[in-house]
């Protein structure tokens, strides 16, 4: 497998006027092509930083990223962030239009998500008419319009219930296997790090670095089928114990 | 329609009217006992005026092809400092959310602007500007640019964090997140400071016209005052009134048709 990205030696620190405090502490990473990894740590070790470090949206940082430069990396957050005052396909459209990338292309692909993902008809309402579920769909087919090579998700279906979590993080399985999306996504869910990764990478608390690597092998075409499979308490037993509450 | 919400509306149309009733009710009222105390000499009616001799001045006025004139001057210079008010806040708004280091700089210099009398710079502004209605248009900028700058710029970063970080994570140039998130996000804002700027805008330009005018309502209250008619004084006091409230009414009814069609 190709390596997409490879982070060296990365470090951040956080200033203030009181003094300097490490984020994140000499983080080596390869990422393949393709791959979903899941990083999973402590509340507030970092994760969110290193996908901004990754993102090029956080500068400040020590060591070396290196990617292709025509790589094209989208980034999912946890709010929908759906600007109310913007339909549904005005608001998709909205990544394109700032990213200077319309074209038929992405058009016929946003209309394609809208129809798989049973929203075609809310394509002029306002955000507001839609739920939460609905609502996270949209941000998701925002984030895909940009045809992404790397898609990171911050914690993209927190604030969703159950089924509609489920649900959702299988859109995303399966639309970034199909597509061959490299997916880097940080949540506090064991589950969801099981059944939606290729790797998880659990990390120290602050200053975070790599504390172990869990390669998943659930061969499963979907969430659901990995979550019932035997293997899954195997993983969740390993991923508990990386963790350690107590620490 | 049910019966239920048409009893509904009926009872909303009585409310209404019975509302209006009771306001013309206290305006006849106060129109009446004034009349009445200052015919009868209880108040003295060359200190505080009457209905009727308020009446006979505006139809002096009339006569005399004064009042339109006065009107329309007092008028035309409220319109151009709101306009020039809102839209030079509005620009000074985006520049200093756009340049945040030149936002603190400014700062102080925007609070001492917005604490300060601004009639302690009257003598000046007619010194520089000259005796005519620039003077008047600057001192009602000078109320009214600060309260529509301060008021555009916390609409401004007042905007949702998470919508901020969206922007963010696509990379959007300063320009973009100020046109396609800062301003529509703060539209409601924007249209709502039209409220604040049109009752300052007022208050400047009649303190110009006090200060330097030749023509206007403003004038009209200094001159009587110096020529010691009170009648003068108080219908200027009245029309100025009456056009408070009908500018007041006017752009309320501009802010709800703009804030509908969004």
């Amino acid at each position: 497998m190709n390596n997409i990205i490879k982070i060296k030696n990365i470090s951040k620190k956080y200033r203030n006027k009181n003094g300097e405090i490490d984020a994140i502490k000499n983080i080596d990473l390869e990422i393949n092509q393709g791959e979903i990894i899941s990083l999973i740590g402590p509340s507030g070790c970092g994760k969110s930083t290193l996908l901004s470090i990754i993102a090029n949206i956080d500068k400040d940082f020590k060591g070396t990223i290196n990617k292709d430069k025509n790589i094209k990396i989208a980034y999912m957050l946890q709010n929908d962030a759906l600007l109310p005052f913007l339909t549904v396909y005005e608001n998709i459209l909205l990544s394109l239009k700032i990213k200077k990338c319309i074209s038929k292309d992405k058009i016929d692909y946003i209309n394609y998500l809208l129809k798989i993902y049973n929203l075609e008809e809310f394509k002029n309402s306002y955000p507001s008419s839609l739920s939460g579920g609905m609502r996270q769909r949209v941000a998701l087919i925002r984030t895909l319009a940009l045809k992404p090579d790397i898609l990171l998700l911050d914690e993209p279906f927190s604030a969703l219930d159950g089924k509609f979590r489920l649900l959702i993080s299988d859109d995303v399985y399966q639309i970034a296997k199909k597509e061959n999306i490299t997916v880097i996504l940080v949540t506090h869910n064991l589950e969801e790090a099981i059944t939606l990764s290729d790797k998880v990478i659990v990390l120290t608390k602050r200053p975070s670095s790599i504390k172990k690597v869990i390669n998943i092998n659930i061969n499963k075409p979907t969430i659901y089928e990995k979550r019932i499979d035997t293997k899954f308490n195997y993983y969740f037993d390993e991923l508990w114990k990386a963790l350690d509450l107590n620490e | 329609m049910s019966k239920e919400q048409k009893e509904y509306l009926k009872k909303l149309k009585k409310e209404k009217y019975i509302i209006f009733f009771f306001q013309l009710l206290i305006i006849f009222t106060f129109l009446f006992l004034w009349e009445e105390l200052s015919s009868k000499g209880i108040i003295s009616s060359f200190i505080y005026s009457s209905p009727s001799r308020i009446l006979k001045t505006i139809n002096s006025l009339i006569i005399n092809n004064n009042l339109f004139i006065h009107i329309w001057i007092t008028l035309k210079e409220t319109i151009i400092s709101f306009v020039l008010g809102i839209s030079m806040g509005f620009i000074i708004a985006c520049l200093l959310y756009e340049f945040k280091l030149f936002a603190k700089v400014i700062d102080p210099f925007l609070t001492m602007l917005n604490s300060l009398p601004k009639v302690a710079l009257g003598p000046l502004i007619i010194i520089i500007f000259g005796a005519n209605i620039k003077s008047v248009i600057i001192m009602a900028l000078l109320i009214n640019l600060i309260t529509s700058i301060i008021t555009i710029y916390n609409g401004f970063i007042r905007t949702n964090e998470f919508e901020l970080k969206l922007f963010e994570t696509l990379n959007a140039t300063k320009g973009q997140t100020l046109l396609y998130l800062i301003i529509p996000s703060s539209y409601q804002t924007i249209i709502s400071s039209f409220k604040l700027c049109i009752a300052q805008t007022l208050v400047g330009v009649i303190m110009g016209e006090f200060l330097v005018s030749k023509a206007g309502i403003g004038y009209l209250i200094v001159y009587g005052k110096q020529i010691f008619n009170l009648d003068l004084v108080m219908t200027g006091i009245i029309l100025l009134a009456i056009l408070s409230y009908l500018l007041y009414k006017l752009v309320i009814t501009l802010e709800n048709k703009l804030l509908r069609q969004k």
